[in-house]
This record gives structure tokens, C-alpha cells and sequence, in this order.
């Protein structure tokens, strides 16, 4: 008797998991979009003779099942905390790092010799023409090494810098690495986003003044403004952990005289900042109003320069740093901007010429940078 | 359907029991071979019909061989039932292997056909041949019911994967079956554990040999080339016998005592030991069926030697259309027959984990050629395993084993019998809070591995199941 109370118990608590879970999916409604993993989920697909003995119906609804399935995003924090039990040091191409980091994980292999070649000859390319200031920022990665897992792979951007470097000439080349890895353990990048911070920005501007021969404006690092102390970023949606979200900080310097930001020359308006992005997932978005096509700043520096910016979303928090070098600054994002490159650069330049800036972390750079004629 | 899926644990499962339980007498039968029938046709909605026609031909053949029994007839219709199966499973499964070899041989330039593999058609022939060959040899009744029959070859608990049901095993069961909460509770608990090895074991280090079989052979060091094969060896046997204790499990919650499949194999302390407890169906099949018809052991060493290596080659090639599946087949053939001639009797001398160690080693060099489709990665991954080329030890090897390494100490004791034998010791301690500990286990850990196993699943980036390809 006793042995079957008890195996009935085993029973009903088995299938009990099972059924409850099936009724509450079967309650739920359908997502279209994963905020937390960052993409389209999966729709109901429908159903024709063709697709049910193409086999390709059963496929469409079994990742359909999968993808809508109830409390999804719990599941996979079970997951996530089940691979930190057992010592993982790599979550979802995320490391956990030491001092509550999270870093982006590139592989070494995820670059091929070939991809190398093309972005650089196409970079040289385009520096040849124009003259331009080649800055590429290393990721955390290649930076904080020193709060990487021990022994972790990654893809090695100092060889890549180097090779850049001599390829385009020293002197259309920042050394950014040099600028960052003196300073590795501050608070360049975030701990939940795989961005560099204002004060990594900051040092980025340096080198750049530094190897312009131009004369650094007196940002002040200790009186940053703070605008959120709960950042929770890319990394974060990567790995769904409870953590400590980051500060994001700006210079008010920047803003010391008017400016006029133009957003794909329609949306006009007095500063780089958006405070609007703060209260949503992506608060990042609060430089420079996220990403656009071009955007065209007005300074109130009347030196007659003009600067053209081929950039990433690194480039948004170091922008506004470069008001008080140019009076015109055009800033161009290539994942965003369809049409020709070059026709657009001769458009823009004024008849005494514009500096010529090409500005991306290097994965950016080696996945969405091109230059065509 | 995958039972390691959602589709499948919350969409097919509870419909297909609820509709099971409810349903009274010979309709419970019914319920199971539509149910079947659906299961097997959501992933293969054509070949549904391939395998609905082997079920008609050996049901035919089986009642022919039956009504001419002792007659010259029946052996005609056998041999019209092998000849079928064999046929189906040698075209679908062989055909372009074949054509590759004969352009290979000659030059010729015959076109490929082509052909997907039909799921468990390697497992589907096999059963319904141990049927015909049962009938004719008088072992089994023939089974006039095609409902039964259909039940019989298509009930999807072992249905893509094995166990290899013999007819004679189920034969009472098809039609009389009884099952009390004790059963059920039992196939619930071992579908869960069998869900656990899938998907919390094989699904996760399977990722670690994805990663490393996927990297440049030439470049790896010692370390990363066995912690490669480890994974792999942890990996086929967890994924193929966690689908072996879901399927004893389900077929156990409807009444059904499947044989058993795996018996610890990584334990084993001989080649000789290991295929006793290794894929055991299949194994027994061949034994059955081919082995001893072919005179076993009982016509001198020199003709048991060349039955080991007929039965052995077979073996290697069921698992797949490759030349490495045949060497796969090859090298334990030829170890097989070395422990007959000598090596057995040494190893018996020996203590026991010595064999152990031989075994291991032995098998984990056939996950090589297993695992590796050509000839030039299996010599590539054998030389950077015994340190050709490669370092001892380098910083990915040891950020591997840093991921890892749990994972490993878990899976290999869950490949003893050690987590068994301390539940069973609970169950019969003396002490009260012994069997307490015992009763709490047992509701408490079925639960939590099915929940781990869904959160594992959902999260789902890689699911393979190995068996699916034979």
C-alpha cells in the first residue's frame, strides 16, 4: 500500500510538470520579438499540402513550439545558471569576467585571413583618396585582459593593428590599443554592454588630439555628468543575469557652446544627448540618438573646418568630444546608408576640403566596413 | 519527433497518454498505432508509407509461413520477407554509398540517387525480420491481428531508435497487457532519467566535441584531441541510451517490458565484455540471426574467428553507409578475435581495471573512425592524439578543460553503476531515514532532471540526436 501511494505521488508529480506546463502553454500569447534575446522569434507557420509533405511544416511549427513556449525566457535563465554551477566561464558568446564584467566573446577563428585582407585594402583605399584618420578601438576583450577567464581565446586585435597601421601609414593611424591598455583599469567599458565608456571615449579622443597635433579641450574626468546608474546593456540580454546595472556618464564640456544636430537631414535638434533612450533597454541610444543613416552636427566653433566621420556605434559617445575642433561635423553609418559612399563624401566636402575620420571598435570594423568607388 | 523536444514532452506526450488512458480494451491498440503512425509522419510525412508497406509485407509473409509450416512453402515466403526488408534497407540505406564505391573502383560515372534516409529504417527492418525468422523457426505465433502487427513494428517508443523489440518479447504484451501504478510510476521515472542523460549530458558535452571537431586537426594539442574524444564517447552514450531508457520507460508505462539496451559498457573490462553491454538489442540481434546460423562457436576456432568478423563488418556498416563505420566494425572484429585467441585469458589474469583501462582504449580509438567521416581526419585526429605535430598542452586545451570539467566528472560517474547502487542501497536501508532520503529522491529528482532538461531544451542551441543517421 505504502509503495503504491508513493508510486503514485512519483506519478502525479511527473505528469503534473508535464500538463501544467502544456495547459500554460496553451494560455500564452504570442511574442513577435525577444527583447531579451535580441531577436524575431519564430511564427505559427501555415500550413499547405506542399509544406506538410515537404516536411517543412513540421520544422517551421516544431521552432515555432520551441521559441513561443511559455516563460521561455526563464527557461533559458535556468540554463544560464545551471552553466555557472558547473564553472563555465562562456555563456552564450559572453565571458564572465572578473570584476563583474561581461565580455564579448570573438573568436580567433571567426576572421579569416581573407576578411583581414579585403577590409584593410578597401580601408588603404579609401585612405589613399581621401587622406583620412584611420581609429580603430580594440573590444574589452583585447584591452581588460587581465579580467578575462583564464587561458579564454580571443581574437587578437593588436596583430590586426598592426598590420592596419603599417598598412594605411603611420601617420594616418591612432593608436587607440596604447591609449586604452594604459589605462586598463578604469572604467573604459562597460560591465553589461559591449561598448566603451565615456572615459574610454575620452581616452580615445586623446590619442587622436595626440596624433592630429591638435590641442586636447580641457574635458574634466572628475566632474562627469551622470545620467543612469542602471544600464543594463547587450551583454546583459546575452547572459539574463541579475547584476548591477552601469553608470553612463557624459561631458557637459562638450556642450559648453550651442550645438545643432541634424538627423538624416530631417530631425533637427540642440544636443547630442537623448534622454528619452534612458528609459528603455537600449539606453546607449542616448548618444547621438542611436544609430541614423547621417547625421550632420553645427558647431559654434567658427574655424571653418569640416570633419566626415565613417563610423559604428563606438563612434556616438566620442563624437561630441570633437565639437571644439570643427565647426561642421557629417557623421556617416555604413549599416545604414544605402547609397554611394564616395558620391556622398564628394557631395559633402566644402571647396577648402574636410578631414576625413574612419572610426569603429575593430569586429565592426572587420564585419560592416566598405569603401567603393 | 525528437522525445528530447517541446513539441514532443508538452504537445505530443500528454495528448497521446490522456487519449491512451482513456480509452478502454482493443481500442488502447488503436489509439497507439494512429498515435504511432502521426509521430513517425511528422517528421517523415512520405516514407510513412515505406514503412506501412514493410508492415503489410512481413504481416502476409508471416501468416504464409505460418499456414505452410513445415513445408517446403514457407521457407519461400521467408526468404521472400528477408529478401524485402534487406532490399528496402540495402536501397535506401546503401544505394549511393554503393554507386560512390563502384565510381570510385572503376570510373564510371553512375548518377547518385540521392535518397534521404528514412528514419529507423535500420531498426524497423530489423524488428520485422526477427518476426518472419521467429514464425518460421517456430519460436513465435504467428500474429493474425494487423492491427497487432502495425503496433508491433510501428509503436513509437522504440520505433526510430531502438531497443531492436524481438517479436517473441512483445508478442504477449500486443494483445494482453497489464499495467499498475507501480509500472507507470516506474517508466516515468526512467523516461525522465532517459531525458536527463539526453539532454542535461549528451546535448551539453556534445557541444564541447562540436567545437572541437570543428577546428583545424593539424592544430590541436594532445589535450584538446582526447578531451575531444572523451566528449564524444560521453556523448553517443548518453544520447543513445537516455533514447533507450526514455523508450523502455514510455513502452513500460503502457505495459510493455522492453529489453534492455546498455548495461554500463564503459565499465567493461574486455572488447568482449563491452558488446554485452553495448547496444545490447542489436547485438543479440546479430546472435541470433546471424551468428549461430553461421555456427557460433561450435565448428572449431578458425571458422568461430570468420563469424566474428561477418558479424562485426555487419555491425560497422548497419551504423551507416561509410568506410569508417566498416573499419569501425573492422577493428573491433580484429580485437575480438585476438581476446578469443589469447589476449581473453590474460586479461582474465589481470586485475580488473587494467581491462577497464584496455577497453577504454580501445573504445575511444573506435570513436575515432566512428565519429570522423574520412580516412585523412581520422589519421589527422589519431596523430594529434599521440602528440604528432601538436603541443602536450595549450592555452585553448586549458580553457576547454576549465569549461568543462565538471561536466566530465559528472558524466563519467553517471556512466557507472554508482548513482544506481547508491539509490538501491537507500531503498533497502535498514535505518529510517535511509528509505526517507530514498522516498524524497525518488519523487524529488525525476522532477528536478525534467526540469533541467526542459530549461536545457528550450534553451535548445544544440540538439542532435546521433541515432537519427542509422
Amino acid at each position: 500500500m505504502e509503495e503504491k501511494k508513493n508510486a503514485f505521488f512519483t506519478t502525479a508529480v511527473i505528469a503534473g510538470i508535464l500538463l501544467i506546463f502544456t495547459v500554460a502553454d496553451f494560455c500564452r500569447g504570442d511574442r513577435l520579438y525577444s527583447e531579451t534575446e535580441n531577436r524575431v522569434l519564430a511564427a505559427r507557420p501555415s500550413l499547405s499540402r506542399e509544406s506538410v509533405f515537404s516536411g517543412k511544416y513540421a520544422e517551421d511549427y516544431e521552432a515555432y513550439v520551441t521559441d513561443q513556449f511559455v516563460s521561455r525566457d526563464k527557461w533559458i535563465g535556468i540554463k544560464t545558471r545551471m552553466d555557472i554551477l558547473l564553472q563555465k566561464k562562456e555563456i552564450n558568446g559572453v565571458y564572465l569576467g572578473d570584476d563583474g564584467y561581461l565580455i564579448e566573446q570573438h573568436l580567433p577563428e571567426e576572421y579569416s585571413e581573407l576578411l583581414v585582407a579585403k577590409r584593410a585594402a578597401l580601408l588603404q583605399k579609401l585612405v589613399g583618396e581621401w587622406d583620412a584618420t584611420v581609429m580603430l578601438v580594440p573590444t574589452a576583450d583585447n584591452i581588460l585582459t587581465d579580467k578575462m577567464p583564464a587561458n579564454a581565446p580571443y581574437y587578437n586585435q593588436a596583430v590586426l593593428l598592426e598590420r592596419i597601421a603599417a598598412q594605411v601609414g603611420e601617420n594616418h593611424y591612432v593608436d587607440v590599443y596604447g591609449s586604452l591598455k594604459a589605462h586598463m583599469d578604469e572604467y573604459i567599458y562597460y560591465r553589461n554592454d559591449h561598448h566603451w565608456t565615456s572615459l574610454g571615449a575620452y581616452y580615445g579622443y586623446l590619442a587622436w588630439a595626440e596624433s592630429r597635433g591638435e590641442e586636447p579641450y580641457a574635458y574634466r574626468t572628475d566632474a562627469m555628468t551622470v545620467v543612469s546608474e542602471d544600464f543594463l546593456g547587450t551583454l546583459h540580454s546575452k547572459t539574463n543575469l541579475d547584476r548591477k546595472g552601469d553608470t553612463i556618464q557624459y561631458f557637459e564640456g562638450t556642450e559648453k557652446r550651442p550645438v545643432t544636430v541634424t538627423y538624416d537631414f530631417n530631425e533637427v535638434t540642440d544636443t547630442f544627448y537623448e534622454t528619452s533612450y534612458l528609459d528603455t533597454k537600449n539606453q546607449y541610444g542616448f548618444f547621438l540618438d542611436d544609430n541614423h543613416a547621417i547625421v550632420q552636427i553645427d558647431t559654434s566653433y567658427r574655424n571653418g573646418k569640416t570633419l566626415f566621420v565613417i563610423k559604428d556605434s563606438y563612434a556616438n559617445s566620442m563624437i561630441p568630444l570633437l565639437t571644439p575642433h570643427y565647426q561642421r561635423i557629417y557623421v556617416v553609418d555604413l549599416r545604414y546608408y544605402n547609397g554611394r559612399l564616395s558620391t556622398l563624401m564628394k557631395q559633402m566636402e566644402p571647396e577648402e576640403g574636410m578631414d576625413v575620420l574612419v572610426l569603429y571598435n575593430c569586429i565592426h570594423f572587420l564585419e560592416e566596413f566598405s569603401y567603393s568607388e | 519527433m525528437v522525445f528530447s523536444s517541446v513539441l514532443f514532452l508538452f504537445r505530443f506526450l500528454p495528448f497521446f497518454f490522456i487519449l491512451y488512458f482513456l480509452v478502454p480494451g482493443r481500442g488502447k491498440n488503436v489509439v497507439l498505432f494512429l498515435g504511432s503512425l502521426f509521430f513517425y509522419a511528422w517528421g517523415e510525412p512520405v516514407y510513412v508509407l515505406l514503412m506501412l508497406f514493410s508492415t503489410v509485407v512481413d504481416y502476409v509473409n508471416g501468416r504464409l509461413i505460418w499456414r505452410y509450416r513445415g513445408r517446403k512453402q514457407a521457407k519461400a515466403f521467408l526468404v521472400s520477407s528477408v529478401m524485402i526488408n534487406l532490399f528496402i534497407l540495402c536501397f535506401f540505406k546503401y544505394a549511393d554509398f554503393l554507386i560512390q564505391s563502384v565510381n570510385g573502383l572503376t570510373g564510371a560515372r553512375l548518377p547518385l540517387l540521392h535518397l534521404p534516409l528514412p528514419i529507423g529504417i535500420s531498426f524497423y527492418t530489423f524488428q520485422t525480420m526477427s518476426y518472419t525468422i521467429d514464425v518460421y523457426r517456430g519460436k513465435a505465433k504467428v500474429q493474425n491481428s494487423i492491427l497487432d502487427f502495425g503496433v508491433y513494428v510501428t509503436m513509437f517508443p522504440q520505433l526510430i531508435a531502438g531497443p531492436i523489440v524481438k517479436y517473441s518479447a512483445v508478442e504477449d504484451a500486443l494483445h494482453n497487457r497489464k499495467v499498475d501504478i507501480i509500472g507507470i510510476s516506474h517508466g516515468a521515472k526512467r523516461f525522465a532519467a532517459g531525458l536527463a542523460k539526453k539532454a542535461l549530458l549528451a546535448n551539453t558535452i556534445g557541444e564541447l566535441w562540436a567545437e572541437i571537431s570543428a577546428m583545424e586537426i593539424g592544430g590541436i594539442s594532445v589535450l584538446t584531441a582526447w578531451m575531444g574524444v572523451f566528449a564524444f564517447a560521453f556523448q553517443i552514450y548518453f544520447d543513445f541510451s537516455g533514447y533507450s531508457d526514455m523508450a523502455i520507460g514510455l513502452g513500460e508505462i503502457m505495459g510493455f517490458r522492453f529489453p534492455e539496451n546498455f548495461r554500463y559498457p564503459y565499465v567493461a573490462s574486455s572488447v568482449t565484455d563491452f558488446w554485452r553491454r553495448w547496444h545490447i538489442s542489436l547485438g543479440s540481434w546479430f546472435r541470433e540471426y546471424v551468428y549461430i546460423p553461421l555456427g557460433g562457436n561450435r565448428r572449431g576456432v578458425p571458422r568461430q574467428l570468420m563469424n566474428i568478423l561477418i558479424v562485426w563488418t555487419l555491425t560497422g556498416i548497419w551504423h551507416g553507409a561509410g568506410w569508417n563505420f566498416l573499419l569501425w566494425g573492422l577493428w573491433f572484429a580484429l580485437l575480438l578475435m585476438m581476446e578469443k585467441l589469447f589476449l581473453g585469458k590474460i586479461l582474465a589474469q589481470l586485475p580488473k581495471g587494467i581491462g577497464i583501462l584496455y577497453n577504454s582504449l580501445a573504445v575511444l580509438l573506435g570513436w575515432v573512425l566512428f565519429s570522423l567521416g574520412s580516412l585523412g581526419e581520422i589519421g589527422g585526429y589519431l596523430a594529434a592524439m599521440f602528440g604528432f605535430g601538436g603541443k602536450l598542452g595549450d592555452s585553448q586545451g586549458w580553457y576547454l578543460l576549465g569549461e568543462y570539467f565538471i561536466l566530465f566528472g559528472i558524466a563519467a560517474i553517471a556512466s557507472t553503476p554508482l548513482p544506481n547502487l547508491v539509490m538501491g542501497r537507500l531503498e533497502k536501508s535498514e535505518t529510517g531515514w535511509g528509505i526517507a532520503l530514498y522516498r524524497l529522491g525518488e519523487k524529488v529528482v525525476p522532477a528536478l532532471l525534467l526540469l533541467l532538461s526542459v530549461a536545457v531544451i528550450v534553451d535548445g542551441t544544440f540538439n542532435p540526436f546521433l541515432y537519427f543517421r542509422f
